[in-house]
């Protein structure tokens, strides 16, 4: 019992770890960039939602809404920030690191932000069904309704996101310019506009991300919650495992890190909640640096 | 670019000091404790300015060596009672170490790796003081330097004392790293940098380059750790928190990344940041939600405006700036 426990435990964070990857995943093969201020654009999306939910009453009509506003967000961000970055800072000894330092200093301006304007306490999305578990056979597990539908929304996204890219000229259109953007300019592509949609997507599924880990736990969240900060860690690890580019990838390397903390926190100790997720990140860098899906071509963007 | 000589670089330091010997008797208590905060700065954003600027590698985890830096001394001195000048070479020794194993890793790594890789190791790292009885939790350690030498006179403050220290300290490294940044090692680095390839033509060793380079960075890291406890005279998990690294970074990128002589525009700025968003929320009149988020608005918005519009640091910018000029001329 206790194992099936640890399992769906895993599988239902590791959804949410994949959501997340999947973030990253489309920012870097649109421009190439780690964006490190997801967990701030998730963060962002989550009070979007948590506005809605307070208004309208209706999680399910919130939902959309923070993926709305996540995807305009982030796709501004693109227009505003990413595009003038690579205009100025192209060239010299910083032009490596600029990217990330610049999407670095967005998460802080985002968490001050929203602390300027909905304050450092903590506020509550409440889960649109139960968290209480399930009980099979008169024992009750850790697996609940809430965990159930969390995986059942997520298994949608990722198939209608797969749609997308598999079987749509937009999809062609997004895979053509991340792998040749100047072929893709030729063939009348605009891949200016596909890199901002790209990171659109990405601000949607972050925002799914952060809606979910927060009513995953217990619902609270502020600007400084500890949860973003391990969200953003997660799914940069889950997308690194994956190997950067690939979206299946990513998927699965949020089901393999979820799980793997979740048989570390179970059977090991409780307390390396913070530290597990690094050591997995190095022992993967040390004995499968191209990723479970990847090129072989060594980590050196 | 001009070089000085050796003996006349280190007659500037000299003199250096003793202008800040004669400025830390004629202000008050809150600069002298400002003047320590940012002989502290000074240390740890010219270990990332080493290692960003001139590895080219990208750290977010230096407020973890920071940490390590500071435990290692706050429990040389509580469970040992080690002389207290020992206890800072501890906190160097313990750090490198830290960061020799990360540079190991670090090595194979470049940019948003590393990056990501420094950052979980930032967040996860502090969270390690509440599993350890003897790292003291939440609350943490005191750590305590003692009183000043009874030489030094009666109206001779303990910040006064911290202030002394800690600018040693900042004089002793910015020297100490200004000298190995103009040797063989700094060559080595800014070859590493700027084209990996050629440099490996030339005979360089990259990836034991990277390390030594982290390796030395992680030190003077620790060395800030300890010096930030002994001014706060505790040493927690909550002292080192994500934000510091961003800090850190914000500093290192005022400075300019490249040049290890902008190293006090990033120190002051991060120490007058706090002062500068209280006189604004003042002015402003606003509510309590603004002014305790002002200082990190501003330093966010500082690095991304920074990166954005002088990438490589005002020092490099006025530089290049004269370079042109000059070419100019010539023609």
């Amino acid at each position: 019992m206790q194992l099936l426990n640890t399992i769906l435990i895993g599988i239902t964070a590791g959804s949410i770890y994949s959501l997340m990857a999947i973030a990253f995943v489309l920012v870097w093969r649109s421009t190439r960039v780690i964006n490190f201020a997801q967990a701030g654009m998730a963060l962002l999306s989550t009070y979007f939602g948590y506005e809605a939910v307070t208004r309208i009453g209706s999680f399910w009509i919130a939902l959309p809404i923070a993926m709305l506003g996540g995807a305009i967000f982030s796709a501004l961000v693109e227009v505003i920030l990413m595009r003038v970055l690579v205009k100025h800072s192209s060239s010299g000894p910083i032009a490596a690191v600029a990217p990330i330092i610049a999407t670095l200093g967005l998460l802080g301006l985002i968490r001050s932000v929203i602390a300027m304007i909905w304050g450092g306490q903590d506020l509550r999305i409440l889960p649109p069904v139960s968290n209480n578990g399930f009980t099979v056979n008169g024992e009750v597990l850790v697996f609940s309704p809430l965990k159930l539908l969390i995986l059942i929304t997520t298994l949608i996204l990722m198939a209608l996101l797969t749609l997308l890219f598999q079987r749509t000229n937009l999809g062609l259109s997004f895979r053509a310019s991340a792998y040749a953007p100047e072929i893709a300019r030729l063939s009348g592509v605009r891949v200016d506009l596909i890199r901002t949609l790209g990171w659109a997507l990405a601000g949607a599924a972050g925002a799914v991300a952060g809606v979910f880990q927060t009513v995953n736990g217990n619902g609270n969240f502020s600007p400084d919650s500890i949860e973003f900060s391990l969200l953003l860690v997660s799914g940069f690890i889950a997308a690194v495992i994956g190997g950067l580019d690939s979206l299946l990838g990513a998927v699965i390397g949020g089901m393999f890190l979820g799980l793997t903390i979740s048989f570390i926190l179970m059977y090991v100790s409780s307390g390396l909640f913070f530290i597990a997720p690094f050591v997995v990140l190095l022992l993967v860098l040390f004995i499968r640096p191209q990723g479970i899906i990847g090129v072989k071509v060594g980590r050196r963007a | 670019m001009h070089k000085l000589k050796p003996r006349v670089h280190f007659a500037l330091f000299l003199i250096f000091g003793f202008i800040l010997f004669l400025a830390g008797n004629r202000v008050d208590e809150l600069r002298v404790y400002q003047g320590a905060s940012i002989a502290v700065f000074v240390i740890a954003i010219s270990s990332l300015i080493l290692l960003t600027g001139y590895s080219g590698q990208v750290s977010l985890g230096h407020g973890a060596l920071m940490a390590i830096g500071a435990y290692s001394a706050t429990l040389a001195r509580n469970e040992f009672q080690i002389p207290i000048i020992v206890t800072f070479f501890i906190a160097v020794l313990a750090a490198a170490v830290g960061g020799a194993l990360l540079g190991a890793a670090a090595a194979r790594l470049s940019g948003p790796y590393l990056a990501g890789t420094t950052l979980a190791l930032a967040i996860g790292l502090p969270s390690l003081a509440n599993q350890f009885s003897i790292l003291g939790g939440e609350q943490g350690l005191l750590f305590d330097v003692g009183f000043p030498p009874l030489g030094l006179g009666e109206d001779f403050t303990q910040y006064k004392w911290f202030f002394w220290i800690a600018a040693l300290a900042a004089l002793i490294s910015t020297w100490l790293l200004s000298n190995i940044l103009s040797s063989r090692y700094g060559r080595n680095w800014r070859a590493g940098r700027s084209n990996e390839v050629a440099a490996q033509i030339c005979g360089i060793n990259t990836g034991r380059s990277k390390i030594l380079a982290f390796t030395i960075s992680a030190g003077i890291a620790g060395l800030a750790g300890a010096l930030l406890s002994m001014t706060i005279g505790t040493v927690s998990p909550s002292a080192f928190p994500l934000a510091l690294s961003f800090a850190l970074l914000t500093g290192a990128v005022l400075s300019g990344v490249s040049t290890l002589s902008g190293v006090m525009i990033g120190a002051v700025t991060l120490v007058a940041i706090p002062e500068i968003a209280d006189v604004v929320a003042h002015r402003i009149g606003s509510s309590e939600n603004i002014t305790t988020n002002l200082p990190g608005f501003i330093v966010s918005a500082l690095l991304i405006v920074t990166v954005l519009f002088v990438p490589n640091g005002p020092v490099e910018q006025h530089r290049a700036r004269e370079a042109r000029k000059a070419a100019k001329k010539r023609l």
